[in-house]
């Protein structure tokens, strides 16, 4: 058998593979990955110097890094040590869950755009514009109310301002796809410049907070933030914004399962040429689909604004890149995305732990991460390649599809996408 | 190659290679050597006698430090915050913490974090860069019994020690000495200077405020020099581009400008670049970038170092000593040596005595408040 039969073989394993076997697949790759790390932490600790009791002792070598301690508070300590006494959710487990909330947002946007087989790269630009959008429409309406009147008025204003101006941007490249055939690709990268660069003149000259050296907008009211509830409030962090993820997880899902609208954004994702012949409207259905992508990644940017910073200030973090890796980590699946932002936010939250509690340098920890995310990112990513590759060669499993998804994969929604009609509308 | 022979050979590899690293744990604490990675002065070794007492003695003074984004290895800001930290462990037996946020939100975390730890109990924690105001702004209020300190802006609590520097005044100073020297024939090193033509140029990070105080005092200080002087500006929008910083700058000297002052971090490198390039100067910033930067010494005729080491030595030492006075604001300028002009290693010499007088004259009406420099660009 020659190596690329083998090759093939693998794939198609892959492809096949069963929900418990993708799980499976996953953790192998996890502890793959941090035995590979840990390897590397002791190489990195005999290359460095320490003095003797700061080092740790593992069959009588000395090194100056122990990847325990690492791995241990990378993971636990990322959660504020669950296992030990006195474990308060307001300590470092509410950086996790913040940071797990943006990326579910950033996450569903590219998930969206990458089911309808489009390339959505710009989520960090619609996320920028949409902060900004949030942050300028937040500050316009708060003098006009205050107290908890204000919280429950303005937060949802404020994430819906985010959203309308993110989608906005989303639409820009999606109409420019769907009427000038130009490559998304391209677009949303160059977008993303425009977005930084605009955004940083209005809030360095037009929107500049007087009163700060930095390049920022007036601070938001408090009463106009994203309230904390039961904890977090440390932590810049709201359960209620990671609940509306969790419900946006699921809703999304249903749009993308169970309307007529997901059937045409799955179906022209698979196959563009059959789903315009069944009748989708493909260019509707681009500019759609990048519009509701651009929306999810505005309410992140909004989410940033009112939940964590309080404000707009330039040079926002790179979620709407680390929402590509989340997605495709998860297969597209939005459900998915759900884990695979927790894995990402507790990885996010335990950097700063580890950076804190060892000598280690931040640029191994960056590795480490890296690590953790290809190994676990790598199958999903060849069983993306595989579903591509794999049909050509053998016609039948290009007949075998429901609804945009093989059948092994779709039993959940085997009642979905024929009478998906029945449920109605185009928009969620 | 088959699989047994493959892990066999990588197994045998990887033994060796463990086995070959010269790391590890010291023998017997004869020498530490701290991670400084951008450390090229030669004060950063510690010496096994110091690192016992600081680890043996129970009442050490703990610092934490939080770093400007940008991290550790920049050249300039962040390790010059680095050295003053490294230099109080020599003098004063400290021993320091550091954390290198790379996003703004983590600074909050790692400010809380050092606030809240126990063990050890720092005794004081160091904010360098002025993005950490409002996060600080919280934590100081929610740990009103942790010290901190600020570089570069100013947070209103009873805790924290407050430390900003009159930049415009050391790039007076640089600027005075370009206005003098860019009407002069001058050639040194790899540069020079023709006298039919008295442009400058200066090339800037991310526009700002702060920013902005060297532009201004840069401008004003070449405009005391000579009256007709006119002075480019580009604002490249960031501080790690040199690529940019190197397009700034030709542009700047192919206008006709001699001499191009940066406040640009990384990006300065491109302006050295295109000094070495077009045969004409540059002046660093922040440290003496002739040295740390020293193969582009041969353009480098100055550098208006910012001595963010003497804020954090002195906020450590103030701890050190029982003194520490927060809620203040320290402004380091000329006079308290916060910032100054020093010569580049290797054109000092190069540099007509004349000019060198002016420039020591300025620095005397600076500090004696003779002359008054102005912050803002449009005041010039």
């Amino acid at each position: 058998m020659s190596a690329g039969d083998r090759a093939r073989d693998v794939l198609a394993r892959l492809v096949d593979a069963s929900a418990t076997e993708r799980i499976l697949i996953s953790l192998a790759s996890l502890v793959l990955a941090i035995a590979v790390g840990t390897v590397l932490i002791l190489v990195a600790g005999r290359m460095t110097t320490c003095s003797a009791q700061s080092a740790v002792y593992y069959f009588n070598v000395g090194f100056c890094y122990d990847p325990v301690l690492v791995f241990d508070r990378l993971f636990l300590g990322a959660l504020g040590d669950p296992f030990r006494g006195g474990w308060s959710p307001d300590g470092q487990f509410s950086i996790a869950m913040r940071e797990t909330t943006l990326l579910i947002f950033t996450g569903l946007s590219v998930a969206m755009a990458f089911r309808a087989g489009i390339f959505n790269i710009g989520t960090q630009g619609q996320m920028i514009v949409g902060g900004l959008a949030a942050a300028l429409g937040t500050l316009w309406a708060s003098p006009f109310l205050s107290g908890t009147v204000g919280t429950l008025v303005l937060v949802p204003f404020g994430i819906l301002v985010g959203a309308v101006f993110g989608g906005l941007y989303g639409m820009i490249p999606g109409l420019l796809k769907a009427y000038a055939e130009a490559n998304e690709v391209i677009t949303t990268i160059m977008l993303n410049f425009i977005a930084g660069g605009v955004t940083l003149y209005l809030v360095s000259d037009v929107f500049k907070d007087p009163n700060s050296p930095a390049n920022q907008t007036v601070p938001l009211p408090d009463y106009a933030q994203f309230p904390a509830v039961l904890f977090g409030s440390r932590q810049d962090f709201s359960l209620y914004a990671l609940l509306f993820g969790v419900v946006m997880l699921f809703a999304l899902y249903y749009v993308l399962e169970h309307t007529s609208f997901g059937y045409d954004v799955r179906t022209s994702g698979i196959q563009p040429e059959a789903a315009e012949y069944g009748g989708v409207d493909a260019a509707k259905t681009i500019v759609s689909s990048f519009a509701l992508s651009g929306a999810l990644g505005g309410v992140a940017g909004a989410l940033y604004v009112t939940m964590v910073i309080g404000k707009f200030q330039a040079g926002v973090p790179a979620y709407g890149f680390d929402g590509i890796t989340v997605s495709i980590l998860a297969g597209n699946n939005p459900l998915g995305v759900g884990f695979a932002a927790l894995l990402f936010g507790v990885l996010k939250s335990g950097t700063t732990v580890v950076q804190f509690a060892t000598d280690v340098p931040p640029q191994l920890v960056g590795v480490l991460r890296g690590l953790i995310i290809l190994f676990v990112a790598m199958p999903e990513f060849f069983r993306l390649i595989g579903r591509r590759l794999l049909p050509e060669e053998d016609k039948s499993r290009a007949v075998a599809t429901d609804g945009g998804e093989r059948i092994a994969d779709s039993r959940a929604s085997s009642d979905g996408p024929s009478d998906g009609g029945v449920s109605g509308g185009e928009d969620e | 190659m088959d699989r047994r022979s493959f892990v066999k050979v990588t197994g045998l590899a990887g033994l060796t290679g463990l086995a070959g690293c010269t790391g590890g744990p010291g023998e017997s604490e004869e020498t530490t050597t701290t991670e400084a990675s951008g450390g090229d002065g030669g004060e950063e070794t510690t010496t096994a006698a110091e690192e016992t007492t600081t680890e043996s003695s129970e009442d050490t003074t703990n610092v934490g430090m939080v770093y400007a984004t940008g991290g550790l290895g920049d050249g300039s800001f962040n390790d010059q915050a680095q050295q003053g930290a490294i230099q109080a462990e020599e003098d004063l037996g400290i021993s320091f913490d550091e954390a290198q946020p790379d996003e703004v939100s983590q600074f909050k975390t790692f400010q809380q974090q050092f606030a809240q730890s126990t063990n050890p109990n720092y005794d004081l924690v160091c904010c360098i860069g002025f993005l950490q105001t409002d996060a600080l702004t919280e934590t100081s209020e929610a740990y009103p019994e942790q010290n901190f300190m600020l570089v570069d802006s100013v947070v209103d609590a009873p805790n924290v020690a407050n430390y900003v520097f009159a930049e415009h005044e050391g790039s007076y100073l640089v600027g005075q000495m370009a206005g003098l020297l860019t009407t002069e024939e001058f050639s040194a090193g790899a540069g020079s200077t023709s006298s039919d033509s008295a442009t400058l140029g200066f090339v800037g990070g991310v526009e700002g405020s702060l920013i902005k105080k060297f532009e201004a005092g840069f401008k004003a200080g070449a405009k005391a020099a000579n009256g007709d002087v006119e002075v480019l500006t580009n604002y490249t929008g960031s501080f790690n581009d040199p690529a940019a910083g190197k397009e700034a700058a030709l542009a700047m000297y192919n206008n006709g400008a001699d001499i191009v002052y940066h406040a640009s971090g990384n990006t300065g490198t491109g302006v050295f670049q295109a000094a070495q390039e077009q045969g004409k100067f540059a002046i660093g910033v922040d440290r003496d970038q002739s040295v740390t930067k020293s193969s582009y010494a041969d353009v480098i005729l100055a550098s208006m170092v910012k001595r963010v080491n003497t804020a954090v030595y002195n906020s450590i030492e103030s701890v050190v000593d029982e003194e520490f006075q927060g809620g203040g604001i320290v402004t380091l300028g000329l006079e308290q040596n916060g910032v100054d002009i020093v010569y580049g290693d290797s054109l000092s010499s190069e540099i007509p005595t004349s000019v060198k007088d002016e420039v020591a004259a300025s620095r005397e009406a600076i500090v004696a408040g003779d002359v008054e420099v102005p912050t803002d660009p449009s005041d010039v």
